[in-house]
């Protein structure tokens, strides 16, 4: 009952149209729930942190389960988790059963959320309570295992580690904080710079930039594709969905389940990463390998179950650790900041109420987006069709006034927003991962900080090694994550070589 | 806040080079750190890791570099490029003109009103395939109302400064 305490129709509200707004986000095609939640995040400014985070958690959840829609009738993923969905989903579309497809995904995205969430209310406090033991240097280990086990299931090491410390080095930017016991003098900037960028780059305009506006200059440089039609799809009449179609599909929607949840726990790995890990384990698995991709149940079962299970996985290294597990939770961070609440080991136990509501908000965006996508899916397979050109120019106003407002009207926070959207822009083109880039901006003064101080205090390089056997495990899974890329990177070379 | 000077106390090692002058070292694994000049270390270390694996990157795929530099089809060839330096020239135009508009109207927001919605309206019409009176008069109202209803909820409801 103690989770339901604080519980207020507004707070209902804000997770309900959180919900579908993001539904509507993920439904949109090349709209992610990352966007939909930067894209709002101005709008929680002048709520509280419980109402703010109702609205982002709704956003997330939403985000994440619209991308199915799109996946299953036009074969185009609304969001990169959903990229499994399609091998399975369009296929069975194509054969009259869309409405089949988009009501298996619909139950599947409810438990791999509830199964997620499970995980966060039970294993985050206790990831929390042994974490308020790390020193400087153990946490400072942290961070670097976070860069590298990224930079690891990056489809190139070399270039996701490359992304995570140049968004390090772009976070350095500006005085070195005497809040946090720095020295106040500025580094790697231009004297004139010194009045807009003290405190370095604002967290929001460049999250802003790097997934909203960045998204918008890659659809113009597409050309800003019309919309497809769904017609003669799920909108028309088609075979009914039973729930006997889940026979035979437990160990799957588990085995999914925990993929997601467990990709969610691993920094920067993303939704695509756990929808293709999950699908290849149910393929792996399965009697009938050779139906997979031409229209399977269990195919888009354990994307579906997987991409929602990342939801509460995510989770658990930001509020436990401070690390965010993908990128919508590192833009949730601003939010925690803009409340000038930290997310860490102390945060949990420190912010009971916010926590619990943290749950609530999960459990009632789960519920939410079930009803409204399993009731009213006809409905919203018809977002599909709104045209681009009325919904873009909309975000892109919405990334200005979020960007503008977040220092309470500083414009170098919008030319900020321009620079990282050229530079997200940039990315995309060159094949920088932004995943990495945006965790290691978010951990980089933390980083440092824990560096020094560390080196301070202790005066000796082999404090990072001997320091207590925390840190040996540490430095024990750096190197096996360092090992499996390399492996991985291996059996990537054998497989192009050798196809068969 | 001053900018960073040159560091005049240094304990060991003053005629060393730069990197020296940041970590100094008593052993090889001994470090003792010059507080003044603290906030280089971890940029340094950073910039010299951020070349060491460019450098990496350069060597294990120079091959795919070299042939992307050759190919026929550089940036910005097969790009739509009218709507993508369109959206560029219109967002530097909006972005210059709102605070210019704004300080006409000091306070009000007045300048992202006036300005958003000429934007939305041609980013639309710049977006749009098949351009028809029905499409433009879509274009023209959703630009109109979307600029007046985020004005009124962020300026007026959510009391949040705009240009």
């Amino acid at each position: 009952m103690e989770l339901l305490a604080h519980i207020s129709p507004m707070f209902v509200l804000l997770v309900f149209v959180g919900t579908l707004i993001g539904i509507i986000f993920g439904a949109i095609p090349g709209m992610t729930a990352t966007m939909a939640v930067a894209v709002c995040l101005p709008l929680t400014y002048s709520l509280g942190l419980q109402e703010g985070l109702a609205l982002l958690l709704g956003l997330y959840v939403g985000g994440i389960s619209g991308g199915l829609v799109p996946a299953i009738l036009l074969n185009i993923p609304g969001t990169p988790a959903s990229i499994a969905t399609t091998f399975d989903g369009h296929p069975m579309n194509q054969r009259g059963e869309g409405e089949i497809a988009l009501k298996l995904g619909i139950f599947a995205s409810l438990f791999g959320g509830i199964f997620s969430l499970v995980a966060l209310y039970f294993f985050a406090p206790a990831l929390a309570d042994f974490a308020i033991k790390f020193s400087y240097v153990e946490k400072f280990l942290i961070i670097f295992f976070a860069l590298t086990i990224m930079g690891a299931l990056c489809s190139n090491m070399l270039v996701g580690v490359f992304s995570g410390v140049l968004g390090v080095l772009v976070s350095l930017v500006g005085a070195y904080s005497t809040d946090k016991g720095g020295n106040g003098e500025y580094r790697l900037m231009f004297e004139f710079m010194e009045p807009y960028l003290s405190s370095g780059f604002s967290l929001l305009p460049v999250l802003i930039g790097v997934f909203g506006l960045s998204s918008i200059l890659i659809e113009a440089e597409e050309g800003v594709p019309a919309t497809a039609s769904t017609t003669g799809t799920a909108t028309a009449r088609q075979k009914k969905f039973r729930l006997t179609i889940f026979r035979g599909q437990g160990v799957n929607l588990f085995r999914s389940a925990f993929i997601g949840t467990f990709v969610g726990l691993l920094p920067g790995v993303g939704g695509s990463a756990a929808s293709i890990m999950s699908y290849s384990q149910a393929k792996a698995f399965s009697k009938d390998p050779q139906s997979y991709g031409k229209g399977n149940p269990a195919g888009i079962i354990a994307s579906e179950a997987s991409n929602n299970g990342l939801t509460g996985g995510a989770l658990i290294p930001l509020l436990s650790l401070g690390i965010p597990g993908d990128a919508t939770t590192a833009i949730l961070i601003g939010a925690f900041t803009l409340q000038g609440v930290q997310v860490g080991p102390l945060f949990i136990s420190g912010n009971t109420d916010v926590w619990n509501m943290i749950i609530v908000a999960m459990l009632l965006a789960n519920i939410f987006m079930f009803a409204m996508m399993y009731f009213a899916i006809r409905h919203i397979a018809r977002i599909v069709t709104v045209p681009k050109y009325i919904l873009l120019p909309i975000i892109l106003v919405m990334c200005v006034v979020g960007s503008y407002t977040i220092n309470y009207g500083i414009m170098f926070d919008v030319w900020t927003l321009f620079l990282f959207g050229l530079f997200g822009y940039l990315a995309h083109r060159i094949g920088l991962e932004i995943a990495p880039f945006i965790i290691g901006f978010i951990l980089g003064p933390s980083a440092e900080i824990y560096f020094v101080k560390s080196l301070e205090s202790f005066g000796t390089l082999t404090i990072f090694f001997t320091k207590s056997w925390i840190a040996g495990v540490l430095w024990l899974l750096i190197a096996l994550s360092i090992a499996m890329s390399v492996w991985m990177a291996g059996s990537a070379g054998r497989a192009a070589r050798d196809p068969k | 806040m001053p900018a960073a000077a040159p560091s005049t106390d240094l304990k060991i090692g003053t005629s060393h080079p730069e990197a020296e002058h940041l970590m100094q070292h008593s052993s090889i694994f001994d470090v003792t750190i010059d507080f003044s000049r603290s906030h280089l270390i971890f940029p340094t270390m950073m910039a010299i890791l951020l070349c060491i694996l460019g450098l990496a990157i350069l060597a294990t795929r120079w091959r795919g570099i070299a042939a992307s530099l050759r190919s026929d089809g550089h940036w910005p060839s097969g790009i739509d490029q009218p709507r993508f330096f369109g959206t560029l020239v219109l967002i530097l135009v909006y972005f210059l003109a709102m605070p210019v508009v704004g300080g006409l109207f000091p306070n009000r927001g007045f300048g992202f009103l006036l300005c958003s919605a000429p934007f939305m309206f041609a980013l639309s019409v710049l977006y749009m395939h098949g351009r028809d009176t029905r499409k433009l008069g879509i274009a023209f109202l959703s630009a109109l109302i979307a600029t007046t209803l985020i004005w009124y909820l962020m300026a007026s409801v959510f009391n949040l400064t705009l240009p």
